[in-house]
């Protein structure tokens, strides 16, 4: 069954047209039959006056002139083989059984009625026929009159059933499209206006549903936040007794070289588990102010400018000010998320590109690195959670736990942009482009 | 004239109904796409329009025996596609009887369209030039497909709300019946052209169900009813049902095999 | 193919054998039948010649004799039927049935 409305229509239709046409057919019968009887009772009579009317017993040698071409009667002497008088229209001969009563006979061309009657009087019969194509004709034109209505009543019904139904599954449709169009993190329930009784249960158990949902979300983040930040403070602590172990036993000690970038490793996952969570875009309690993408931009490339110098990479930013509508903290994440990737993973003497300019849809801040690049099948996944490319044997060796990406998205999202990833143009690794929209845009 | 309209029309779009929603219902059980049940409508009413206009010219072919043999071949013909779906239908995963089921099922509706479409249009049109009764007629045909579809519709939704098991196996219990009318129909058309020679009947049920009675006339539609049916009739009914039944079971096992 | 055989061969018997049938004509005018009562003796095989006058076209249908044939208007069709044995067979016009009625008398 594909569509309840659809089901109901043409069940119902069919349901009304089954028994209507049944008591149609039923109304037409009885009908006809009644019609019948009555024009055989006027046969009859008809027979009874001419019979009253003419008493002739001998041959009159002349025939009664007659209009009407549907009807004719004669009368025969006893034995039926003369003909004493007749219509013009009449057939000269007896048709059919000369017994009282009714017969179908054929004659002319036509098809007859013919009411056979003995007159025992004055030993002679009387015969008065119809021509019943036409009797049938007047009868069904009346009865017709009354059965048409009903047959184009379907069409009607058909039309207002639709839109009855239609009516009726509203509410099922509203809730549909609020369902559709809810937001993937949006989470609240669903309101809708006069709940019918049979979506009433099932309007309940959503919301109750989606409420669960929250609650569960907002726990696992308050989880991880609350455990990032709990995990803070020993992982200082731990760096601080591992810096003055390294001292005392010497830094080129492999195992203290090692457990150093164990710690760093982890007290960067801390730390980016705390972006994450405070750059979700369900977080209501952002701030927005006027920020310049560009200076942003500038002042941390400077701020690390040796780390490209460690690995002997270019980097050049193209562009101008643009002010856009941003929290800047999560801005500041952002880009340090781009840039930070396209060092890490473009091999030394790489170049990377960085560019700040107006685009049609807002302002487009773009990172462009000579490194791999991103398949393109991959594409949709690297904003995904803890999700890093050829999984945990990542084959550039680098640092990394997962996340930046999908903090760029979470940030993104935020500030309603939009990410494409693509090819660079020049070098052949990955192109981000970011696009703040128009409206974020501060026209001060 | 409009109870003769009525049944006329009825039995026609009857038949053609069941088979419509007995094909509906199968491939929606197989999920398959509905489209070619249009296109197969339509087809079949162009080819009933063209053998409806041509049928003067088919009735002298053959000395006189051009319409029973069109007729009968008409009907044998979807007997064999019956067959050929029987035998494709459990081998669903392989393309070539996928397609094969779907180019069946549209062989056999747009043949009993034509045949069942040009009788009703033949009937019709023959009243255009007669206005007295022209009413009546198409009256009583509206009334005839009235009820005739809303039977396909009920049968329909019926089907698909059964179990898919038993709706399946009621799905081929109308082919099967169908079949058997089919081949004896044909048998009957052979006997009137005298390609076959008629026998007596083997009995005669018209005290019992009158082939006159609606009840007969549903009987008809539905099972092929006779009520005096000839020895070769009856041979044709019972052998091509159990020629169906045989291909049918033949191909399921051998699917069983296969797994 | 040996199959084939078989099934022509079993096939003979009903196949019918083209001897001298009878001929017997029957006309539709006005929706009627001209002759409307058939007289045919009994046993035997009889060939209906109709011709149809009119200009819409009928039906000959009779449930009794297992007949059905659509005859467009002015035009003509052939149907067998027999062998029968005694007794009345009606047969009408579907198409005109109140009033193309007629029978077959086998005698």
């Amino acid at each position: 069954m594909k569509s309840i409305r659809l089901y109901l229509l043409l069940a119902l239709l069919a349901t009304i047209t089954l028994v209507n046409f049944v008591s149609l057919l039923h109304g037409y019968q009885s009908s006809m039959q009644k019609a019948e009887s009555l024009f055989d009772s006027r046969l009859k009579s008809t027979a009874m006056l001419i019979k009253l009317a003419n008493s002739a017993k001998q041959n009159q040698q002349h025939s009664a002139e007659k209009e009407d071409p549907y009807t004719f009667f004669q009368i025969f002497n006893e034995s039926g083989n003369e003909l004493i008088i007749h219509s013009s229209n009449a057939p000269h001969i007896m048709l059919g059984e000369l017994s009282e009563g009714f017969h179908d006979v054929n004659f002319a061309s036509y098809r007859w009625r013919n009411y056979v009657h003995e007159d025992t009087k004055l030993q002679r019969w009387i015969v008065v026929a119809e021509r019943i194509d036409i009797r049938y004709i007047l009868a069904e034109d009346v009865v017709l009159e009354s059965l048409v209505p009903i047959v184009l009543a379907i069409p009607v019904s058909a039309l207002i059933i639709w839109f009855a139904v239609g009516l009726g599954l509203k509410p099922l449709t509203l809730f549909a499209t609020q369902l559709s169009h809810k937001r993937v993190d949006d989470l609240s329930p669903i309101t809708l206006e006069r709940v019918p009784s049979e979506l009433t249960t099932v309007v309940n158990s959503t919301n109750s549903l989606l409420l669960r949902l929250e609650e569960a979300f907002d726990r696992e983040q308050r989880f991880s936040a609350d455990a990032a930040h709990e995990l803070r403070t020993p992982v200082s602590v731990l760096k601080v007794h591992l810096h003055n172990l390294g001292t005392r036993l010497g830094r080129q000690d492999e195992d203290i070289v090692l457990l150093t970038e164990g710690v760093e490793r982890m007290g960067h996952l801390i730390e980016q588990i705390l972006a994450l969570y405070r750059t979700s875009p369900d977080q209501a309690a952002v701030k927005f102010e006027q920020v310049d993408v560009f200076k942003t931009v500038q002042s941390l490339i400077a701020f690390n400018y040796d780390t490209f110098d460690r690995k002997q990479q270019t980097i050049d930013l193209d562009g101008e000010s643009h002010v856009i509508e941003a929290n800047l903290f999560a801005l500041e994440t952002l880009v340090m998320n781009l840039i930070n990737n396209a060092n890490k993973y473009t091999p030394e003497q790489g170049e990377i590109h960085v560019e700040v300019k107006r685009h049609e849809l807002g302002v487009l801040l773009r990172v462009e690195d000579s490194g791999p690049g991103i398949p393109e099948a991959q594409r949709e996944r690297v904003f995904e959670r803890f999700y890093r490319l050829h999984g945990d044997r990542h084959d550039s060796g680098v640092v990394g736990c997962g996340l930046g990406l999908t903090i760029v998205k979470h940030i993104a999202d935020l500030h309603h942009a939009t990410i494409n990833l693509g090819t660079s143009a020049n070098g052949g690794g990955l192109r981000v482009d970011v696009i703040f929209p128009l409206r974020a845009i501060s026209h001060a | 004239m409009l109870l003769n309209a009525v049944i006329i029309v009825l039995r026609e779009v009857l038949e053609a109904s069941l088979l419509a929603s007995t094909f509906l219902a199968i491939s929606q059980m197989l999920q398959r796409d509905r489209k070619w049940i249009f296109f197969a409508f339509s087809l079949g009413l162009v080819m009933g329009s063209i053998y409806a206009l041509s049928i003067s010219s088919v009735s002298m072919m053959f000395g006189g025996a051009g319409q029973e043999i069109l007729n009968a071949s008409m009907q044998t013909l979807i007997y064999l596609s019956l067959l050929v779906f029987a035998a494709a239908v459990p081998h669903q995963n392989k393309p070539l009887f996928r397609n094969l089921t779907i180019i069946s099922l549209v062989f056999a509706v747009v043949l009993s369209l034509s045949r069942e479409g040009s009788e009703v249009l033949l009937f019709i049109t023959g009243f255009i030039g007669v206005p007295t009764l022209f009413n009546s007629v198409l009256l009583g045909g509206a009334v005839g497909a009235g009820i005739g579809l809303s039977v396909g519709v009920f049968f329909y939704y019926l089907l698909i709300h059964l179990t898919p098991r038993f709706g399946v196996w009621l799905g081929y219990v109308i082919l099967l019946l169908i079949s058997g009318s089919m081949m004896s129909q044909a048998v009957e058309f052979m006997m009137q052209a005298d390609i076959f020679s008629s026998t007596a009947p083997v009995w005669d049920s018209s005290s019992l169900i009158s082939e006159r009675s609606i009840s007969g006339q549903l009987l008809y539609a539905l099972i092929g009813y006779e009520a005096t049916p000839t020895l070769s009739q009856v041979i044709a009914y019972i052998g091509s049902m159990t020629l169906f039944i045989v291909i049918a079971i033949t191909s399921s096992t051998l699917r069983e095999k296969h797994l | 193919m040996r199959n084939i055989c078989l099934i022509i061969f079993l096939l003979l018997p009903f196949l019918s054998a083209q001897a001298d049938t009878m001929v017997v004509e029957v006309r539709i005018k006005d929706h009627l039948f001209f002759p409307d009562e058939i007289r045919i003796p009994a046993d035997t095989k009889v060939k209906l010649l109709i011709k149809n006058e009119d200009v819409t076209a009928e039906e000959f249908e009779s449930y009794e004799l297992n007949r059905e044939k659509v005859i467009a208007g002015g035009s003509q069709a052939i149907v067998f039927i027999g062998p029968l044995s005694i007794g009345v067979y009606p047969f009408f016009g579907e198409f005109f049935p109140k009033t193309a009625q007629g029978k077959v008398i086998v005698e």
